[in-house]
């Protein structure tokens, strides 16, 4: 019957098919770990590789909750799971993941980690200021387990709380951005009209972790030139590029120059309006122009912010027996926790005399000549 | 006779076909989809497990490494939505030992007959993964309830999602402004939280009212009002609740959180869970109360006419632009209590991000066939597969995403007969036979030849 020879031959064609797929398993041998550090270097495959599950022969046990943007957002969670990344290949740390799709999920992910007896989580990290509530549950309900946080504080002992002076790396790139809107200036796919004093943020919510950023920006754009405009809209999410498009598209049509953002996965789309308009755009948590490489010819600069950094620690922390818990960690630009990285392609292009005035405003903040408000005007 | 003709002949027989099948028949089809949706999942599972790279293989077949296993998804999305009442080892392979023989020993299900136990040791039903089940199930009955009232009445309310929104607000702010001047204790539980029930049900109810009376009155589509309302209620209750009632101690879009004994405790299953047995028995005895009311009452008879055949009904005296507003108000109402429950059980306040509850609702309701005791199963089958999802997130390395088109396959493949069915129901008329309708027309002119 026709049927059955079509099912047949679907069947073998189907499995000749998957049997001719590049991927797949690299067969137990000697090459595996070559083959793992190849296919982790490259950022696409890492996402789909399998995760290190977490074994019980290894000395540290960590499990990861990210924040609600998810991995592959290029921006916070993947700088978290940079230093996650790099604890296991130097410290002997193996572990697990979590991405929780709502808030609601927060308590189960956490709980999920701090109750399992196998593999013994020595540390779940919480990746964002939104798990605070859930894990104010958590940590009290599990005194014995050590947590830690990023992004907001908790006073309890079994948490170690990292938070970091955005506002601070925010008004370098503010700088840079009152500085080069300013000028001619054309790199890249990218241009500055010179005429039009128009620069804008794009924040995820309007709340006040995001409202430092802004604050900075704004406050490093009026240290250049008080006469720019900046225009700052939030787009309600950490994860719809598509309205990260709309409102960047709007912007630069308005006449903006510039667009920085710290709206995570939304960003994204603020690059990809870079890239239609020939603007720029300045990127956020990671150095974007690397992390995102399409768009790197868009990418002035990113206000890096060190989740790596806030991970690593405080894994290396437990894995020396000196774990911080109920201690609050401030990383700003003077810790290296937060700093104005140029982009991989244009970063050469920028004049060096905005440069050293962005570097002179650098040192101004150490000092604390330049105080930065953490609060929008 | 055209081709055009033959096609739709063959069509009608196949949805009159579906309209008439009985409900054991129903099931038998539900739990055939559901074995095929499995099978074409592991399909796709099979193939991103050969594109995906990863060193070990998870699983080999017809002699090809795999990075994820089908059966061990499967396995742990189901075993794992209940907290692993089967043992994981099974899984292992070499279930029946192979050195087993009548001889050896007695016939018995965890004797030498098979290598490892075939039940976890020491499991409790009261745990963590049973809770978040029965969690998500509890809050889809009121969404599918709101959605199934609404089908029956003719009307397709595609916002309870915004009700549900609009309700969980109302309840956050109305127990949150009570909680001062009410007593503390059993006694303000016993006040504070049916009183957030209600706000939440009114509130729900009252927001489903303008769609309802935009549809009697100005004749406006219930499905693009209702659309467009769901974005209007996140809009407004965000504003609201950044605006005017946010938690000044929060980063998060949130209210203040409500003292725990203002919440629906969990009662026997563990603490945490965010998820009360009362809540389940109160959905249940909502479901049974809708069902009678349905069935069995007035109302409910001019509900269903309405929806069945308007022009009847108002020829019966059923007052139709009425009825519309009233059955918006009741689907709106469910929807509202649905808020409320998730406000009350799992959040302790309102918070931005409202999951999306009463879009899976329609689901819901589509897969109980629009019966109120449909939903219980239904909703069940949505928990299941929500709660084995994170245990799959957390026990296997199979990426979230692939999780969510598995579950995805298995919602479509039930979910599509009974949707046919739906729309069977109003496009054929069962009473016309097919063999019938041949007999006639042949007779007729036959008639006129002679």
């Amino acid at each position: 019957m026709d049927r059955r020879k079509f099912l047949k031959a679907t069947g073998v064609a189907g499995i000749a098919g998957l049997a001719g797929c590049s991927g797949g398993p690299t067969e137990s041998g000697s090459t595996a770990t070559e083959e793992s550090a190849e296919s982790t270097s490259e950022s696409t495959e890492a996402e789909t590789t399998q995760e290190s599950t977490a074994s019980a022969d290894s000395e540290v046990n960590v499990g990861m909750v990210y924040a609600l943007g998810g991995l592959g957002d290029k921006s916070f969670n993947d700088a978290a799971k940079r230093g996650i990344e790099r604890a296991e290949s130097e410290l002997n740390v193996s572990y697990n993941e979590g991405q929780p799709s709502a808030a609601e999920e927060f308590p189960t992910f956490q709980r999920r980690f701090a109750q399992s007896q196998n593999p013994d989580y020595d540390l779940v990290c919480c990746i964002g200021f939104a798990q605070k509530s859930a894990l104010q549950e958590t940590s009290k309900n599990f005194p014995d387990q050590k947590f830690m946080l990023v992004d907001e504080q908790i006073e309890r002992d079994n948490v170690a709380s990292y938070v970091f002076k955005e506002e601070q790396g925010s008004f370098l790139v503010g700088h840079l951005a009152g500085l080069l809107t300013n000028q001619q200036f054309e790199a890249g796919a990218g241009s500055t009209s010179g005429d039009s004093k128009k620069v804008g943020f794009v924040g995820g919510f309007e709340v006040p972790l995001i409202q430092k950023f802004q604050a900075g920006f704004t406050a490093g754009v009026e240290h250049a030139d008080e006469n720019i405009e900046v225009t700052s809209a939030f787009a309600g999410s950490f994860s719809d590029s598509a309205q990260g498009k709309e409102i960047a598209t709007s912007m630069y049509e308005d006449g903006a120059d510039i667009v920085y953002h710290a709206a995570g996965g939304t960003g994204l789309g603020v690059f990809q309006a870079a890239q239609e308009q020939g603007k720029f755009a300045i990127g956020v948590d990671s150095d974007q122009s690397q992390t995102d490489p399409n768009y790197a010819d868009v990418i002035l600069a990113s206000m890096v912010k060190r989740v790596e950094t806030a991970v690593y620690t405080s894994v290396e922390n437990v894995a020396e027996d000196s774990y911080n818990g109920g201690e609050l960690t401030t990383l700003g630009l003077e810790q290296d926790g937060v700093a104005c990285v140029y982009g991989q392609e244009l970063g050469s292009e920028i004049p060096e005399d905005v440069k050293s005035s962005v570097a002179e405003s650098r040192q101004a903040i150490i000092d604390g000549d330049i105080s930065v408000p953490t609060e929008p005007q | 006779m055209s081709a055009g003709t033959d096609a739709r002949r063959t069509v009608e027989s196949l949805l009159r076909r579906l309209v008439a099948l009985s409900g054991v028949e129903r099931l038998l089809i539900s739990l055939a989809a559901l074995v095929l949706a499995i099978l074409v999942g592991a399909g796709i599972i099979l193939t991103s497990g050969r594109v995906a790279t990863c060193t070990q293989a998870a699983a080999v077949y017809f002699g090809l490494g795999f990075c994820y296993d089908p059966l061990e998804v499967y396995f742990v999305l189901f075993n794992g939505a209940f907290g692993q009442p089967f043992n994981p080892g099974i899984m292992a392979g070499n279930l029946v030992n192979p050195t087993w023989s009548p001889f050896t020993g007695p016939l018995t299900f965890t004797g030498p007959l098979l290598t490892t136990a075939l039940f976890t040791a020491g499991w409790n039903p009261l745990n963590f993964s049973v809770a978040l089940t029965l969690k998500e199930t509890t809050l889809l009955i009121f969404t599918g309830l709101s959605v199934a009232v609404a089908f029956r009445a003719g009307l397709f309310n595609i916002g309870t999602q915004g009700q549900l929104v609009v309700g969980g607000l109302v309840t956050a702010l109305v127990v949150g402004s009570l909680v001062p001047v009410l007593p503390g204790g059993l006694a303000g539980a016993l006040l504070l939280v049916p009183v957030g029930v209600l706000s939440g049900a009114v509130a729900g109810g009252l927001y489903a009212a303008i769609p309802g009376a935009l549809k009697a009155y100005a004749d406006a589509n219930e499905v693009i009002t209702t659309i467009m309302l769901n974005f209007i209620a996140a809009q407004l209750a965000f504003v609201a609740v950044s605006e005017f009632f946010r938690n000044p101690e929060s980063q998060v879009v949130e209210t203040a959180p409500l003292p725990g004994y203002a919440t629906l405790s969990s009662v026997v299953f563990p603490q945490g869970s965010d998820f009360s047995l009362f809540a389940l028995a109160f959905a249940l005895v909502l479901v049974g109360v809708i069902w009678f009311f349905l069935e069995r009452t007035s109302y409910g008879y001019d509900l269903r006419t309405s929806g069945i055949q308007p022009e009847a009904a108002e020829y019966g005296g059923v007052d139709a632009k009425r009825t519309v507003v009233t059955s918006m108000m009741f689907s709106g109402a469910l929807g509202g209590i649905g808020g409320a429950v998730w406000v009350l059980m799992v959040m302790g306040k309102w918070q931005t991000g409202v999951p999306a509850l009463g879009f899976d609702g329609i689901t819901v309701s589509i897969l109980a066939g629009n019966n109120p005791l449909g939903t219980i199963p239904a909703a069940l089958l949505f928990g299941t597969l929500k709660s084995g999802s994170l245990a799959v997130q957390f026990e296997t390395g199979v990426p979230k995403q692939l999780v969510g088109v598995l579950r995805g396959l298995i919602i479509l493949f039930v979910a599509m007969p009974e949707f046919f069915r739906a729309i069977g129901t109003n496009v054929v008329d069962l009473d016309a036979d097919d063999s019938k309708a041949v007999a006639t027309d042949g007779g007729v002119t036959g008639g006129d030849d002679e």
